[in-house]
């Protein structure tokens, strides 16, 4: 019985929504924030919660339970009205949310369909910038309404970034590299070496050239080059494992993480174990959303041309792509420069967002969290790390208020996926932009 | 620099290669005959530990402290030993049946991954419920010191290096001479083709597992000794250490990782004093907080001149994707 | 699908008809207390929450202008990690709505926390954070323990004039902002009374390290006639058993960061006889000092250590300005920069860790006490140091 309603069900929404186009979707999802923007609060205090639901109403639900427990195991005071915010958060998701982004995404989708294929003849600049435009407009409106929300959205953007360059080297190249921290040291701490040595503390430099055009020059400037320098430490791991392969190479890098930590740490011009404080306020999300979306982009490319197929062929067995003409050297050189710019891009980002760096932050910690953002979301898979950064990312916060017992609910679910799911949930997936940005055949319709 | 600063030095170098040693060793046991990074082997350490400290407590609750106590604190010592390094083996057992048994046709990273969030989880257990603080391990056995011609020796530094060296021999009497053993090498050379020759790939990843976690019980009750301070943290940089130590000695060597885990220890403690001699030798002036710098350089360097660890052959290690 | 309906329909109405109680209890003043539970130091957030969770015990409700309002405290884990710091902090100014914030502790999170509570116009008391940065220009920010500055040269002076020291051994780590800091005012404090080159070992390692004996062998050949090491309680038990298993036999000095109930009872025997500086003596202590330190044993069967009492104190200080505000508007914008105006403005606040009086940049003009732990394993007034 139930069987065959779940079937039927997914049948419905399959018939529903199928052939909506990302486009659609996007604009759903506009109209969706809006929504929220307009009636969130007020609804919000209709359905009784305390505050508007920050982050989709898993929050709310997890504060509740968190309440629930400690009255069961702490004694402490309870009141039952507050089980009423778990409904209400889920109306909330779904009036806001959930409606109206299923309507218009159905509503629109003859329409987007329409838009998408007129599109699909230009430049492919064109729908991407239409696309990126929408998404943007809808996540700055979304994030607008908190600045919570914006902190969330600009580290898990951060994240993305990070868990896409270690993909490149632990997902399309197949090795266990434990750097990564360090490369996003590197990037972090010379680019905000550029950007506080030359436009903070330096007064000759910084007074005479502070005009509003700067930030827009400079700050890339800086991301640029704390990327370069962290792609030249990159050499320190990339030419050992010319010869070195697995899992000789996965302590190379532990190593390198090791020595790059310690490096920062006594370095007393870098400010030490104190780090370096008061990076100017350069990361606003606009500039965020564009550096994430270029390296998207930029890694995308690379993991599709020739070079990314090397790497697969450098995976699946080195000395058979030797004999078929890769050159495996060139393939693991720039899987560790692109990797490692990328990641000290993220890392100068991530020093400006914070506006504060020390060597500590760079650590062990920082390892496990990466790796466990790229084997979640899925190896070799563009969208499985945007998937595996935005959820793990996302339920860090989400499941904040059960405090410690976050850390067993988290690792618990990851097993479960390595379990079920052993290359992460979207593996082996790529990400070809014109494809996914194209229109949406209906079910049951022929092209 | 005189001689005792040096052999000072060494002893002290000797006593902290053994920690790592018997660590290594069990991570090592997993890493040959399985291919797993058991990233949870460092806290399956800080269990033992900690296991270690519950079961010494109980005994000297049963048997008394001080003059009064029914029987001598060694004693109490060796029954803690073998009580913990036997309920550690069954923490062993239960990560492995858990985490890394489901996963033996996955990748071996996805397997990694899963031993990361076991590890995170054990920590998270022992704050959820011992709370977070710091807890003294119970000095089992007088501590004296002596002086040998300056060069000062502890009573528990012997035992630790005597004990440590004695579980080594006998996992290495262990693996070469027993059947069981055999089978296990056997494995490491292997595990596709020698479980259809009929030896059973589940137990030999069960007896694995137990055993490298009992010795990483022992490691932890000694480490209690020495340094009487445990917290839930306490195996995770042992654990990336050891994993260091274990691939540094060469795959399906077992002894190969013991020597690596006592070399990485000499290398950490003979950095500070070797800084020392540098500088008088040269008038520099290095700190030795640049020990881990310092190293880890060499860990690097070693791993560039022998691509394939210490005493591995080479081979080319896939990771099955 | 039509039951499914009905439930949607009956728990709206619900909502509507419970709405109006759960938006009427504005009389309550919410404070955050982002604070490591997690990470690598979940102890430091354990003495915070049980200071705090004592306080709210002790003092439910606070009066303010005539009106009672009752105290909530929200605990943020901020993991030991800076990102989740600053994520944590913006959640309690924007979702908890937070009038306060007492926290985070440890100099890593206080620095970006201090960042975006000044940018969010919200007071905040960091009660253990000794970096400079952290209320640097930042006129929302206080902390509420002296500074290494402060303190080093406390500590330096000592062992000159009370233990006849000419050459000193300094053990920090490396990696950790606090000792470092203030085993660098010690050298420099050291040296500037006994001459350069008076600081004869000043050996380092690295958070987590456990076994210190190599740099122990290096103080020991250096000859110096005092150890100097700035380092947490959990680490001291295993400094001072290297110490002695490699023949130092002179006399060791901490800092407050030994003022834990838990030190003996890692260290046993082997830490009596030795000095640190601190915020007070616990042994013979008086007045309110005395009354915390019962209390906050009877509830969690140990002494409270330098985060619980600072912790204590931040919070006081902080209830206070609250209090000095005269009334609040309701508006929280408002009312959190009157708080800041009234916490700027306290003067010799009688707090357990002795009068405190901020200065223009947030840090509190206090004395130290250097104590002595006794035969009975009690740490007992040796002398003050007022700035």
């Amino acid at each position: 019985m139930s069987g065959t309603d779940h079937a039927t069900i997914a049948n419905f929404f399959r018939r529903l929504l199928g052939g909506v186009p990302l486009l659609g979707w996007l604009l759903g999802f506009l109209a969706a924030v809006l929504i929220e923007q307009a009636v969130g609060t007020p609804l919000a205090q209709i359905l009784s919660l305390p505050k508007m639901p920050v982050l989709f109403g898993i929050l709310t639900i997890s504060k509740v339970i968190a309440a629930v427990i400690n009255a069961v195991f702490k004694d402490a005071a309870f009141d039952p009205a507050i089980l009423v915010h778990v409904p209400a958060a889920l109306a909330y998701l779904a009036l806001v949310y959930l409606a109206p982004i299923a309507a218009v995404a159905r509503i629109s989708a003859r329409a987007s369909n329409r838009a998408a294929t007129a599109m699909g003849r230009w430049n492919l600049l064109v729908p991407a910038a239409v696309h990126l435009g929408l998404m943007y407009a809808a996540l700055h409106t979304w994030a607008g309404m908190s600045d919570y929300r914006l902190i969330t959205l600009k580290i898990t953007l951060i994240a993305v970034l990070l868990t896409l360059s270690l993909n490149i080297i632990n997902g399309y190249m197949g090795e266990f590299s434990c750097s990564h921290p360090g490369f996003m040291a590197v990037g972090a701490y010379m680019s905000s070496l550029f950007t506080v040595g030359l436009f903070v503390d330096d007064k000759v430099l910084g007074k005479a050239l502070v005009v509003f055009s700067l930030d827009f020059l400079n700050f890339p400037l800086a991301l640029i080059f704390g990327g370069l320098c962290a792609s030249v430490a990159a050499l320190l791991v990339a030419i050992p494992s010319f010869k070195t392969r697995g899992d000789y190479l996965a302590i190379i890098s532990l190593a390198f993480l090791f020595i790059i930590k310690s490096l920062f740490e006594n370095l007393q011009g870098l400010g030490g174990s104190r780090g370096i404080a008061g990076q100017p306020d350069w990361a606003a999300l606009p500039v965020i959303f564009a550096v994430v979306g270029l390296g998207i982009w930029s890694i995308n490319n690379f993991v599709t041309s020739t070079y990314g197929k090397a790497l697969n062929a450098v995976r699946d067995d080195e000395l058979a792509a030797e004999a078929m003409t890769v050159n495996t050297r060139q393939a693991k050189m720039t899987a560790f420069l692109v990797g490692a710019f990328w990641a000290g891009v993220a890392g100068g980002l991530l020093a400006h967002v914070l506006r504060y760096i020390n060597p500590a932050m760079f650590g062990i910690q920082k390892l496990a969290e990466v790796l466990a953002m790229v084997y979640f979301g899925g190896l070799n898979s563009v969208y499985g790390s945007i998937v595996g950064a935005v959820s793990i990312g996302l339920l860090g916060e989400a499941l904040r208020p059960l405090e410690i017992l976050k850390w067993i609910i988290i690792p618990l679910l990851l097993i479960l996926v390595m379990i079920y799911r052993p290359t992460g949930l979207v593996a082996f997936r790529d990400f070809d932009l014109r494809e996914a940005m194209g229109p949406k055949t209906e079910p049951g319709q022929r092209k | 620099m005189s001689l005792n600063f040096f052999m000072q030095n060494l002893i002290n170098a000797l006593q902290w290669g053994s920690f790592y040693a018997l660590i290594a060793l069990g991570y090592s046991m997993v890493y040959s005959i399985l291919m797993l990074f058991n990233f949870a082997h460092g806290d399956i350490f800080m269990v033992g530990a900690y296991i270690g400290l519950g079961v010494s407590l109980l005994l000297l609750k049963i048997v008394g402290t001080g003059a009064a106590a029914l029987v001598p604190g060694w004693l109490v010592l060796v029954v803690t030993i073998l009580i913990s390094m036997f309920l550690t083996a069954f923490v062993g057992i239960i990560v492995e049946r858990v985490g890394y048994r489901p996963l033996r046709d996955a990748p071996r990273a996805s397997a990694a991954i899963t031993g990361l969030m076991i590890g995170i989880i054990l920590e998270t257990a022992n704050i959820l419920f011992l709370g977070g603080q710091r807890l003294a391990f119970p000095q089992l056995i007088q501590s004296h010191t002596y002086n040998i011609g300056g060069v000062f020796i502890t009573n528990k530094k012997i035992m630790i290096v005597i004990v440590s060296i004695g579980l080594m021999i006998a996992l290495h009497q262990f693996v070469t001479r027993t059947r069981w053993g055999m089978a296990m090498r056997a494995m490491a050379y292997d595990f596709v083709v020698v479980p259809l020759v009929g030896v059973p790939l589940n137990t030999i990843a069960v007896m694995t597992f137990a055993i490298g976690s009992a010795l990483a019980a022992a490691a932890g009750i000694l480490f209690g000794l020495a340094y009487p301070v445990l917290d839930p943290y306490m195996g995770v940089s042992f654990g990336w250490k050891a994993f260091v130590a274990a691939i540094l000695g060469g795959r399906g060597s077992i002894m190969g990782a013991c020597l690596a885990g006592f070399m990485l220890g000499f290398i950490e403690i003979m950095t500070v004093p070797g800084i020392q001699i540098l500088n008088r030798l040269f008038a520099l002036n290095i700190g030795s907080n640049l020990r881990d710098l310092i190293a880890y350089s060499i860990v690097l360097a070693i791993l560039v001149f022998r691509p394939h660890g210490l005493f591995g052959e080479p081979y080319s290690a896939k990771l099955r994707l | 699908m039509r039951k499914g309906r009905l439930l949607i329909a009956v728990l709206l109405c619900a909502g509507l008809v419970i709405s109006p109680s759960v938006w009427a209890a504005s009389d309550v003043i919410n404070i955050g207390f982002p604070i490591p539970l997690t990470g690598d130091n979940p102890d430091v957030g354990a003495s915070s929450k049980n200071a705090a969770e004592m306080y709210l015990k002790k003092f439910p409700t606070v009066d303010v202008g005539g009106k009672t309002y009752k105290l909530n405290f929200i605990y943020e884990d901020n993991e030991f990690k800076a990102e989740s710091a600053v994520k944590a902090l913006t959640k309690l100014i924007t979702e908890e709505e937070v009038l306060a914030i007492i926290g985070p502790q440890a100099s890593a999170q206080a620095v970006p926390a201090g960042e975006i509570a000044n940018n969010n116009a919200t007071p905040m008391i960091s009660p253990w954070s000794t970096n400079p940065n952290t209320t640097l220009n930042r006129p929302y920010v206080f902390r509420g323990c002296f500074l290494d500055p402060f303190q080093g040269p406390v500590a330096a002076n000592f062992v000159t004039e009370e233990l006849g020291a000419k050459k000193a051994a300094v053990l920090y780590d490396i990696a950790s902002d606090y000792p470092k800091g203030l085993a660098e005012f010690f050298k420099q404090a050291f040296e500037k009374i006994h001459g350069p080159g008076s600081v004869v070992a000043f050996e380092s390692f690295t958070t987590g390290d456990k076994d210190f004996s190599a740099q122990m062998a290096n103080i020991v050949a250096s000859g110096a006639d005092v150890l100097f090491t700035p380092q947490y309680y959990s680490e001291v038990p295993l400094i001072v058993r290297a110490a002695k298993e490699n023949g130092f036999t002179k006399p060791i000095m901490g800092s407050d960061s030994w003022g834990s109930g838990d030190l003996m009872g890692l260290c046993g025997d082997d830490c009596k006889g030795f000095y640190f500086s601190t915020h007070y003596a616990a042994a013979g202590a008086k007045g309110a000092t005395k009354e915390f330190i019962d209390e906050y044993t009877a509830a969690y069967g140990k002494t409270p250590d330098d985060v619980a009492a600072l912790t204590w104190d931040s919070l006081g200080i902080m209830i206070q300005a609250i209090q000095n505000t005269g009334g609040l508007s309701g508006n929280i914008k408002a009312d959190r920069t009157k708080v800041k105006d009234a916490l700027a403005a306290i003067k010799d606040y009688p707090g357990i860790t002795g009068k405190m009086t901020f200065t223009p940049e947030g840090d509190p003009i206090k004395c130290a006490v250097v104590v002595k732990i006794n035969e009975e394993g009690k740490f007992a007034f040796h002398e003050s140091v007022c700035p």
